[in-house]
Parts: C-alpha cells; sequence; structure tokens
C-alpha cells in the first residue's frame, strides 16, 4: 500500500523539483506561496463551515427570520436581544447553567483531586486495571448513556426505584425525569459520572510528574499528609488544576445537552433547560433564528470573556516546577 | 506506621472498586437487561435465569442496525482521515516556515475552541440544506472535515521534530513533501494514530450535528436511530437495551483492544 503510494506521489514530485530548479524567480513565488498551499484545505473548510457561519450568525442576530428559504430577513436593530432578556424561560435556563456548570466542579476537580492524591501510590498494575475500568463512561457516546440511565431511572420498573422502595427510602415511587426538583439533578449525575474517570486519570497523570524529593523535604520538615497535599501538591498541580477548571466552567453546559434533549427535552416545565438547549429550541422549534443567534453571539462572547480571564489567572498563578 | 500503611491500602482500594463500579453497573445492567425475557425484564434478578435474544431479534427488526451501524462507520472513519489530512498538511506548513499573517492564523485557530456549535449551526444547517446534502453522510461530514483541535495537537507533535533532521534532509535533495512523507510522519505515527482514535471516538459520539441533519433512520448514524427508538415511547425495554449495547460494542470492542492507547491518548491530548 505504502509503496503504491510513493509511486502515485514520487512523479509530482520530481515534476515541481524540476521545475523549480528552472527558474530561480518562479521558484521563489513558489516557495512564497508553499506554506499557504499546505494551509488551504484546512482553510477552505474552516472558512466555509466555521467563520462565515459565525459571521453569518452574527448577521441573523440583528434580523428577524424563520429559516424558510426564500423568505426575506427583516433587518430589527437590538430587538432579539432586548426579547432575550425580557424572556423568562430564557432567565430561568441561564439559572440552570450556572447550576450545572458549578454542579460539575465537584467531578471534574474536587473528587477527582482527592482519588488521584490517594491512589498515587499504588502498583502500577493495579493503577492500570483501575483506570481501564472507570475510564469507560468517557468513551461512550452520550445517547447510549441517555438511554441506559433512561431506565436505571425508570418511573415505575427502574432498578433505582424498585431498590429505593425495597430499602424503605421512600414510599413511592420517583418519576426522576418528569419532576421538577429531580430533573436537573439526574442530568448533572450523569456529566458527572462521564466526567469523573476521565478527570481522576488526568489528574493522576500530572502527579506522576511532580518530583517525589518536595515531600521527602515536606516530611523532614514536619508536614503531615493534608499539610503535603496544601502545600506541595495543590502548588504543582495547579497548571493541571486550571487546565481542567477551564475546561469545566466553558464546555460543562455543552456536555449536558445532549442528556436534556433525550432525557427531558429541558422539561418539566424548563427546569432543567440550559442556554444552548434553548438556542436549539429558539431556532429549531420555535423557528426564531434571530433571538436564536443573538444569545448564541451574548454567550459566546460571555464565555470568551470567562475564558479570557482564566487564562490571565493561570498565567499570573499557575505554578511551573522547572 | 504499619497498621496506618494498611488502614490506607484498603481504603485506596475501596475508593476505586466504588468508582470502578459505579462506572460499570450501569453498563451490566444494560447487557444484562438486554438479555431478559419480557416476564423477567421488570424484576430485579442480577442475571437473567432464561437468557434469551429476543430482544436483540426484535431491535434488529424494528430498525436498520445494521445499515446505521454502517452509515456509523462511514462518518467516523471519513471525518477522521479527513481532519487527520488536512491537519497534517496544515501543522506542517506552521511548523516548517515562517510566512506572514502566521500569528494571525494561530489567533484564528485557537478562537474556534470558543466557538460553541449552537453559534453556528444554523447558517451550516441551511447551507447544507441549500446544498441537498441533508439526509446523506457526505452532509454529517463535511462541515467536520477540519479540526483545529487535530491541527494543533499534530503542531505540538511536529514542534517536537528535531529540525536538524530536517535541514539534513533538506540539503539530501528531500522535497517538502518529502520530508513531510517520508521523514516525520514515519517518524510520528504513533501520534498520529492516538490522534485518530481520539477523532474517531468523538466522530462516532457526535449528537446534535447528525440530528439535524438525518430525520431518517436508514440514512442516519446509530446514535440517531437509538435516539428515535429510545423517543418512540415503547416499553420495549429490552430491545431498547438490546439496541443500546449494539450501539456500544464497536467502540468497546475497540477499547478493548487499544485500552492503553486510548488512554494515553485522551491525557496527552485531553478533549474538546
Amino acid at each position: 500500500m505504502s509503496k503504491t503510494m510513493e509511486e502515485l506521489y514520487s512523479p509530482l514530485v520530481k515534476g515541481k523539483q524540476k521545475a523549480a530548479a528552472r527558474n530561480w524567480n518562479s521558484s521563489k513565488l513558489w516557495r512564497k506561496l508553499k506554506p499557504y498551499l499546505y494551509l488551504l484545505p484546512a482553510a477552505i473548510l474552516l472558512g466555509i463551515w466555521m467563520y462565515k457561519p459565525l459571521i453569518h450568525t452574527f448577521y441573523l442576530a440583528f434580523h428577524k427570520w424563520s429559516m424558510v428559504p426564500g423568505t426575506d430577513k427583516l433587518f430589527v436593530g437590538f430587538d432579539n436581544f432586548t426579547r432575550l432578556l425580557q424572556n423568562e424561560a430564557f432567565a430561568g435556563a441561564i439559572g440552570n447553567t450556572v447550576f450545572y456548570t458549578l454542579g460539575l466542579l465537584p467531578f471534574s476537580i474536587a473528587i477527582p483531586l482527592v482519588l488521584a492524591v490517594v491512589t498515587n501510590q499504588m502498583n502500577p498494575r493495579m493503577k492500570n486495571f483501575y483506570r481501564a475500568l472507570f475510564f469507560i463512561p468517557m468513551i461512550l457516546a452520550p445517547v447510549s448513556v441517555s438511554a441506559i440511565w433512561r431506565w436505571l431511572f425508570h418511573p415505575s420498573n427502574g432498578i433505582v426505584n424498585h431498590l429505593l422502595l425495597k430499602l424503605g427510602f421512600v414510599q413511592e415511587q420517583i418519576a426522576f425525569f418528569s419532576d421538577a426538583s429531580w430533573a436537573k439533578w439526574i442530568i448533572l449525575l450523569i456529566t458527572g459520572w462521564k466526567m469523573l474517570g476521565f478527570s481522576t486519570i488526568m489528574f493522576a497523570a500530572a502527579l506522576t510528574g511532580i518530583n517525589r524529593e518536595y515531600y521527602e523535604a515536606g516530611a523532614i520538615d514536619g508536614a503531615g499528609s493534608f499539610r503535603q497535599f496544601l502545600y506541595i501538591t495543590v502548588p504543582l498541580m495547579s497548571p493541571m488544576i486550571l487546565f481542567m477548571l477551564t475546561m469545566s466552567l466553558l464546555f460543562s453546559s455543552q456536555w449536558t445537552f445532549a442528556y436534556i434533549d433525550i432525557l427531558t427535552t429541558g422539561g418539566p416545565y424548563g427546569t432543567s433547560t440550559n442556554i444552548y438547549y434553548e438556542m436549539y429550541r429558539f431556532a429549531f422549534s420555535n423557528l426564531n433564528v434571530g433571538v436564536s443567534s443573538a444569545a448564541a453571539m451574548l454567550f459566546f462572547v460571555l464565555f470568551g470573556l470567562i475564558a479570557l480571564s482564566l487564562n490571565a489567572v493561570s498565567r499570573r498563578f499557575a505554578f511551573y516546577d522547572n | 506506621m504499619n497498621k496506618r500503611s494498611q488502614v490506607l491500602s484498603m481504603f485506596q482500594h475501596g475508593a476505586l472498586a466504588l468508582m470502578c463500579a459505579a462506572a460499570i453497573i450501569p453498563l451490566y445492567w444494560m447487557v444484562i437487561s438486554s438479555l431478559k425475557n419480557e416476564s423477567e425484564i421488570f424484576t430485579a434478578s442480577l442475571f437473567p435465569l432464561q437468557p434469551t435474544f429476543g430482544n436483540y431479534s426484535y431491535a434488529f427488526s424494528q430498525m436498520p442496525i445494521v445499515r446505521m451501524i454502517f452509515n456509523s462507520f462511514g462518518v467516523s472513519i471519513l471525518m477522521t482521515v479527513l481532519q487527520l489530512a488536512t491537519g497534517l498538511l496544515a501543522a506542517y506548513a506552521l511548523v516548517r516556515w515562517r510566512f506572514r499573517g502566521k500569528s494571525l492564523i494561530f489567533a484564528l485557530l485557537s478562537v474556534t475552541w470558543l466557538i460553541p456549535f449552537q453559534a453556528i449551526m444554523i447558517p451550516n444547517y441551511v447551507l447544507i440544506n441549500d446544498m441537498g446534502l441533508n439526509e446523506t453522510l457526505l452532509g454529517i461530514v463535511l462541515p467536520f472535515g477540519v479540526s483545529t483541535f487535530a491541527i494543533l495537537s499534530l503542531y505540538q507533535a511536529f514542534q517536537s521534530f528535531p529540525g536538524v533532521l530536517i535541514e539534513a534532509a533538506c540539503i539530501d535533495g528531500l522535497s517538502d513533501w518529502g520530508i513531510l512523507t517520508r521523514l516525520i510522519l514515519p517518524n510520528i505515527r504513533s501520534t498520529v494514530a492516538s490522534l485518530g482514535i481520539i477523532q474517531f471516538i468523538n466522530a462516532w459520539n457526535e449528537y446534535l450535528w447528525p440530528m439535524l441533519v438525518t430525520k431518517d433512520m436508514n440514512s442516519a448514524p446509530i446514535q440517531i436511530g437509538l435516539k428515535l427508538f429510545v423517543n418512540s415511547d415503547t416499553n420495549m425495554w429490552g430491545s431498547l437495551m438490546a439496541a443500546t449495547t449494539v450501539s456500544c460494542l464497536p467502540i468497546l470492542l475497540i477499547y478493548l483492544v487499544l485500552r492503553r492507547q486510548i488512554v494515553d491518548s485522551f491525557i496527552r491530548f485531553g478533549i474538546k
């Protein structure tokens, strides 16, 4: 296979070389152009499917349009933004987004960090065995995961309700997905379940990079394990902690999207929806492209600012052991 | 001291075993439920007393599962190959030459990290419809033909390649294309493979975009078909779990074979 590839490409390569040798001037131009040629496929695809749509969404944010082909887009100024901010459902979605974002932090930072530290000294064989198992949720598709959890938490026949009843924790079955006080907790739990193993492994990997001598020095100075954790582990782990924090804060609401769509469609009464799901609903259920685009732009900028400030924080406070 | 370390070790194993149980039990329950017959499915028995494949045959008769798995493979492989190809070319240009606009390109690439798909989905959806590509695999693949995550990851991998070797190859008269394909690529094969694995898994698990593009089971990847089946409000939980098991199987099999590489590549490249 590789041989035929070489044969295929070699005439082309030789041709290029000859052309280059023939004329100094054209070879100079060729050399100048070359980087751009290599970038071209990526640039074309990014231009068509990423940057142009982004600008287009910005344009749509100031227009009223229902996505019907052939209809005109009506310029409405900042109308979409004011309507968005007055929309009560959207205010609730923002609240839930904050709930999901903060609620995921124990699963993406706190518990994994402790687990990684506690298991750091384990024998490598066992560690690999455990790792292989608790990494599995991470690689499974959100749809499959949703289907499984829907069955686990099924209101009348799910195993969770079955156990809760049998153990006497509840008197009657809980309708987890249609009970307003439960729906968003279940979605948070699923997202956290998927995140936990992955974060633990990331922190464990960062831990193995820490020089053991610091702990020996700490132990000689009389620092107990808790103080070692606080004054040695945490500072040396700070780049990884900040990285995971950034990922978690920026993407947690995107990660919940599939679970919301499949398990609750945002309900009951919008109690489990978030901003990204509302954007999808504005566009594809209400056919209100303008408001969806306005929301997308607003939060693109907002999350951009959050990312910038997190970046500044990590430059300032992350501690690198050189 | 000895006793303390024993307690610690017990705690370690306890914590990890608990986590593994939490990770595995839902999957176990999925497989077990898929093998239970109608009278057993609503009981809490930990394994099927009369295991049956009836749920599987029902699921296969209700949905074009083979077709959808095939679609998923098509989409994921095509996406991965495109992303690696465009990524390799772009990363090579960025490492190899200094040229005008390079820092602007880096800035533009980094920004894409922050663009949520919801901020580009409407124009992309309209464009795919205008091109007549809805309900096609190409329609799912095209917007994901390039991944800035892949470009930047490959850029990092290229950077660690010794520049002296490239210079030497240059003097030996190897063309720029030759340097990429015959010198660098063979040496960073494993990196490219790791990245490919991640991109494949991500493509396989993609949800929002395939859902917008395909509505019909025959043209949908397995994830979308499964979603349609979940939402069809049947009470056929046995066959639903059978279908779910089938949808997880390819990824789980790949994981079984390549688990070291998969875990390592996720550690190396992180997630998007």
